[in-house]
C-alpha cells in the first residue's frame, strides 16, 4: 500500500518538476524545455539562459527546501511533542532575518561593510554569511539554555521569547533605517527561490543534506522522543545529548534555508501532518522521506502558483506557501481527523 | 520620509489621475475675489505640472494640491497670507500659510531641494531624517545645530514638531496617503502640505513644483527667471536627442529576489528615456508608474540591450557579480556599458540625483544623451551619471 503511494507522490513530483520549468511568463515550447534539458547547446541562446539559469536553479531550490523544512517542522513537532511546533518557533528563523537585518540595513555605516569587504565577501554571499551566524548564535543560546531545563515546553516557550526579543530588535533596527533599505529587507521577508543560483546551490545542498542525513540518522531517538522523555530514559536514551542533537540538526536545516531563500512559513509546519495522515505512521524512518517527498511536491506546487504562468508578475513564495498551509493547519486542530502521533 | 523618489515608489493609478483631475478642476467653486497679478512678486504660470494649481488675489494666493488618484481623489486647498493680513471669506476648509514661510520642515530630498532652487535653504529648520541631504546651505546649518531631526513620515514626532511651531511642514504625498494621518499637526495650527511632485509624468512637471515653493516664500519672479533657464535647455537638449538617427536599447534598474521593477510609459523617467533618443521596451505600458516583473520576463530584453541604466547603490561591476553572477550574460555588462546616477553621492551617503538633479532635469537629460549618443553632445562632462567598470 506504502509503495503505491510513494508511486503516486514520485510521479507528482516528477510532473510538478517539469511543469515549474516548463512554465512562466516567457512562452518556451514543451519540447525544446526538454531539448534544452536534455541536450547541450540547444539552439535559442535566450531560452537556455532561462531554463538553465533561471527555471532550474528555482526548482531545484523549490526541492531542497521542501525536504529541508519539512524535516525540521517534524523534528520540532516530536521533539515538543507539540503539533503547531516548526523551525520558525525555536527563534532560529529569527536569529538568520537578524542576521540578514544587520546586513542590509546598516548598509549606512559604510566603514564596517568595507572591512568585510575587504575579506573578499560581499553582497548576497555577506548576507549568507550573516545569516547563518545570526541562526546559529540563536540556536547555541537555546541549546545552552535547554541542557538545563528539564521540560521541553519550557524550552519551547524560551525559544519563542527569544524569538520575540530578536523580532523586536529588528522592528527597532528598520524604525530607524532609511526607506529603501527598510524595502529591500521587506522584500526578503516575503521569501524567494529564484535568488539561489550557481555555487550558492551547491552550498544550499550540502548544507541541507547534511542536516537531513543527521535526522535520518536520529530518526530512532525521534521514535523513542515521542513516547515521552522517562519513556526514553528507561530505553537508556540520553535525552539531553538527543536534544542537542535534534536542535542542531534543525538549526543547520533552518538557518541555511532561511539564508539563502528568506523566512518561508507554513511548509515547516503542515508538512509533517500531511505525512502522518497519508503513510498512518509515526514512524520516522518513513515520516522523514515522506516529508521529503510531500515537502517537495508541494514546493514545486506552490513555485508554478506563484509565477502564475503567462504572466509577467510573480508573487512571493511566502503568500503562496501561507495560502496553502494555512487551511491544512485548520482541518489539522478543528477537521474530523484527528492528531496523529500526538 | 526621506524617501528617495525613484519609479518604483510609484503607487497610482494615471489614467484615473487625468479624469479626476478633469473632475477636480470642473468642480471648482468660484471664489470671489479679483485675480489679479501681484506686481511685487509676479505670478507663476504652471504649464507642465498636474498636481498643483495656484491662483493668485489681490492680497491672498490659493493653492490647490491634488492629492490622491481615483476614489481617493481630493484637492486640498492652502491660502498663503502676508503677515497681518485678513483672511479671505469662503475657505472654511482651507489651511492658513503665513508667507514668506519662515520655518520649514521637509519630509524628502526633494523639498530641500525646492527650497534651494528658490535661495530659500536657510528656511528649513527641520529634516524627517538627518542623513540624506546634499544642500551645501542645509549641512551647514545642520553643523550649526539650527535644523532639528523630526522622525520619517509616520513616526513624525508630533510633539516636537508643534513645539516648533513650524510655518509648514512638507510632505510626500501618495495616492493612497490620508490627510488623516496629519490632523493632530493641522489641530495645532501646523499647516501641512503633501507634495505628489513625483506621481509628475515628465521631468519638466517634476521639476515646476519648484513654482509653489516660490509662491511659498514670495520668490516667483526669482524662481521664474531660473525655471525658464533649465526649461530653455531642456528642451533645446530633447530636440537633439530625439533627432537621434540610432535608437539603442536598454534595461533600467536592478532585479531583487526574482522581481524586476522597471519604469513604465507613464513614469517620468520613461518621458527622459524618449527624450534621450532611446528605443525602451515598455514606453507604451501604461501603469502606475513602475511595472513589477519577473526576473524571466526582463532577462530576454537585458540579455541583448545595449546599455543597463540605474543599478541602484553598485560602484562596480564586481557589486553587479557580487549581487547574482547571472548579470554577467547581460550583453551591457560584456560591452561596458552599465551606467548608474550615484556620481555625487556624498560622504554621509546621501545621493544628490534625488536632490539637486530633480529640479535641475536638463542636467539629467544632458547626461543621459551623452551615455546614449555621445557623438551630440560632445563637450558635455556627466555630472550625476557615472560609468561602472
Amino acid at each position: 500500500m506504502n509503495k503505491i503511494k510513494v508511486l503516486v507522490l514520485l510521479s507528482i513530483l516528477v510532473v510538478a518538476f517539469l511543469l515549474d520549468v516548463a512554465l512562466g511568463s516567457v512562452h518556451i515550447p514543451l519540447k525544446d524545455v526538454i531539448k534544452v534539458l536534455f541536450t547541450p547547446d540547444a539552439g535559442n541562446d535566450t531560452w537556455v539562459y532561462i531554463i538553465e539559469k533561471i527555471r532550474l536553479p528555482k526548482a531545484l531550490t523549490a526541492i531542497i527546501v521542501g525536504c529541508g523544512l519539512s524535516v525540521s517542522g517534524l523534528q520540532m513537532q516530536t521533539l515538543f511533542r507539540n503539533p503547531l511546533a516548526g523551525p520558525s518557533v525555536l527563534g532560529i528563523t529569527a536569529g538568520a532575518s537578524l542576521g540578514v537585518a544587520l546586513v542590509m540595513l546598516s548598509a549606512g555605516s559604510i566603514t564596517s561593510l568595507y572591512t568585510i569587504k575587504e575579506l573578499g565577501i560581499s553582497g548576497s554571499w555577506l548576507i549568507i554569511v550573516a545569516s547563518s551566524l545570526g541562526a546559529a548564535l540563536i540556536m547555541i543560546l537555546i541549546v545552552s539554555i535547554s541542557s538545563s531545563l528539564k521540560d521541553n515546553v519550557i524550552v519551547l516557550i524560551v525559544g519563542v521569547m527569544i524569538g520575540n526579543i530578536t523580532l523586536s530588535v529588528i522592528s527597532i533596527w528598520q524604525y530607524f533605517s532609511s526607506p529603501e533599505l527598510i524595502k529591500d529587507y521587506l522584500l526578503w521577508t516575503f521569501g524567494s527561490l529564484g535568488g539561489v543560483t550557481g555555487g550558492q546551490l551547491l552550498i544550499l545542498a550540502i548544507v541541507v543534506f547534511a542536516g537531513l542525513l543527521i535526522s535520518f540518522l536520529s530518526s530512532k531517538l525521534l521514535d523513542a522522543l515521542l513516547l515521552g522523555d522517562n519513556y526514553a530514559r528507561s530505553m537508556g536514551l540520553t535525552v539531553k545529548r538527543a536534544r542537542i542533537l535534534i536542535i542542531g540538526s534543525t538549526s543547520i536545516l533552518a538557518g541555511g534555508i532561511t539564508a539563502f531563500c528568506g523566512p518561508i512559513g507554513f511548509i515547516g509546519i503542515a508538512v509533517p501532518h500531511l505525512a502522518r495522515a497519508l503513510f498512518n505512521t509515526s514512524n520516522h524512518r518513513i515520516l522523514i522521506p515522506a516529508c521529503c517527498l510531500i515537502g517537495t511536491v508541494l514546493m514545486l506546487i506552490c513555485d508554478i502558483v506563484a509565477q502564475l504562468p503567462g504572466s509577467q508578475t510573480v508573487l512571493p513564495i511566502n503568500v503562496i506557501t501561507a495560502l496553502v498551509g494555512s487551511p491544512v493547519v485548520i482541518w489539522i486542530i478543528a477537521g474530523p481527523t484527528k492528531l496523529r502521533g500526538f | 520620509m526621506m524617501k528617495k523618489i525613484n519609479s518604483r515608489s510609484f503607487r497610482g493609478i494615471f489614467p484615473c489621475l487625468l479624469v479626476s483631475l478633469l473632475l477636480i478642476t470642473s468642480c471648482k467653486q468660484n471664489q470671489s475675489g479679483q485675480k489679479h497679478t501681484s506686481a511685487k512678486t509676479g505670478s507663476a504660470e504652471i504649464k507642465y505640472a498636474k498636481g498643483f494649481n495656484i491662483d493668485y488675489y489681490d492680497n491672498y494666493k490659493l493653492v490647490s494640491i491634488y492629492s490622491g488618484m481615483g476614489a481617493h481623489a481630493d484637492t486640498v486647498q492652502y491660502v498663503l497670507l502676508a503677515k497681518g493680513a485678513k483672511a479671505p471669506e469662503g475657505y472654511k476648509k482651507a489651511q492658513l500659510i503665513q508667507i514668506p514661510v519662515q520655518s520649514l520642515i521637509a519630509m524628502s530630498s526633494m523639498h530641500i531641494a525646492l527650497a534651494d532652487f528658490a535661495g530659500a535653504g536657510n528656511a528649513i529648520t527641520g529634516l524627517g531624517s538627518l542623513k540624506y541631504v546634499s544642500s551645501a546651505t542645509v549641512r551647514k546649518n545642520i553643523a550649526a545645530g539650527k535644523v532639528k531631526e523630526v522622525g520619517i513620515d509616520g513616526t513624525m514626532n508630533d510633539e516636537m514638531l508643534i513645539s516648533m511651531k513650524p510655518g509648514l511642514v512638507m510632505v510626500m504625498g501618495s495616492p493612497d496617503a490620508k490627510f488623516s494621518k496629519y490632523e493632530t499637526l493641522t489641530g495645532a495650527g501646523v499647516p501641512v502640505m503633501l507634495n505628489s511632485e513625483w506621481l509628475e509624468t515628465t521631468p519638466l512637471g517634476r521639476a515646476e513644483w519648484v513654482k509653489l515653493m516660490a509662491a511659498l516664500m514670495d520668490k516667483e519672479e526669482f524662481v521664474n527667471t531660473k525655471f525658464d533657464a533649465v526649461e530653455k535647455e531642456y528642451n533645446r537638449l530633447a530636440a537633439i536627442g530625439k533627432k537621434a538617427v540610432t535608437k539603442p536599447t536598454l534595461v533600467c534598474g536592478m532585479p531583487y529576489k526574482g522581481t524586476w521593477y522597471v519604469p513604465d510609459g507613464d513614469s517620468y523617467m520613461v518621458q527622459f528615456l524618449k527624450d534621450a533618443g532611446t528605443n525602451y521596451k515598455w514606453a507604451d505600458v501604461h501603469g502606475k508608474g513602475s511595472l513589477p516583473l519577473n526576473f524571466e520576463t526582463v532577462a530576454p530584453v537585458a540579455l541583448q540591450a545595449d546599455f543597463w541604466l540605474n543599478v541602484g547603490t553598485v560602484d562596480s561591476k564586481n557589486d553587479i557579480k557580487a549581487i547574482d553572477s547571472r548579470y554577467v550574460d547581460f550583453k551591457p555588462f560584456k560591452e561596458n556599458h552599465i551606467f548608474n546616477f550615484n556620481k555625487k553621492v556624498n560622504d554621509i551617503g546621501s545621493n544628490d540625483y534625488w536632490e539637486s538633479g530633480a529640479v535641475n532635469p536638463q542636467l539629467i537629460l544632458g547626461d543621459l544623451i551623452k551615455i546614449f549618443h555621445p557623438e551630440l553632445l560632445p563637450d558635455h562632462q556627466l555630472v550625476y551619471y557615472k560609468q561602472l567598470n
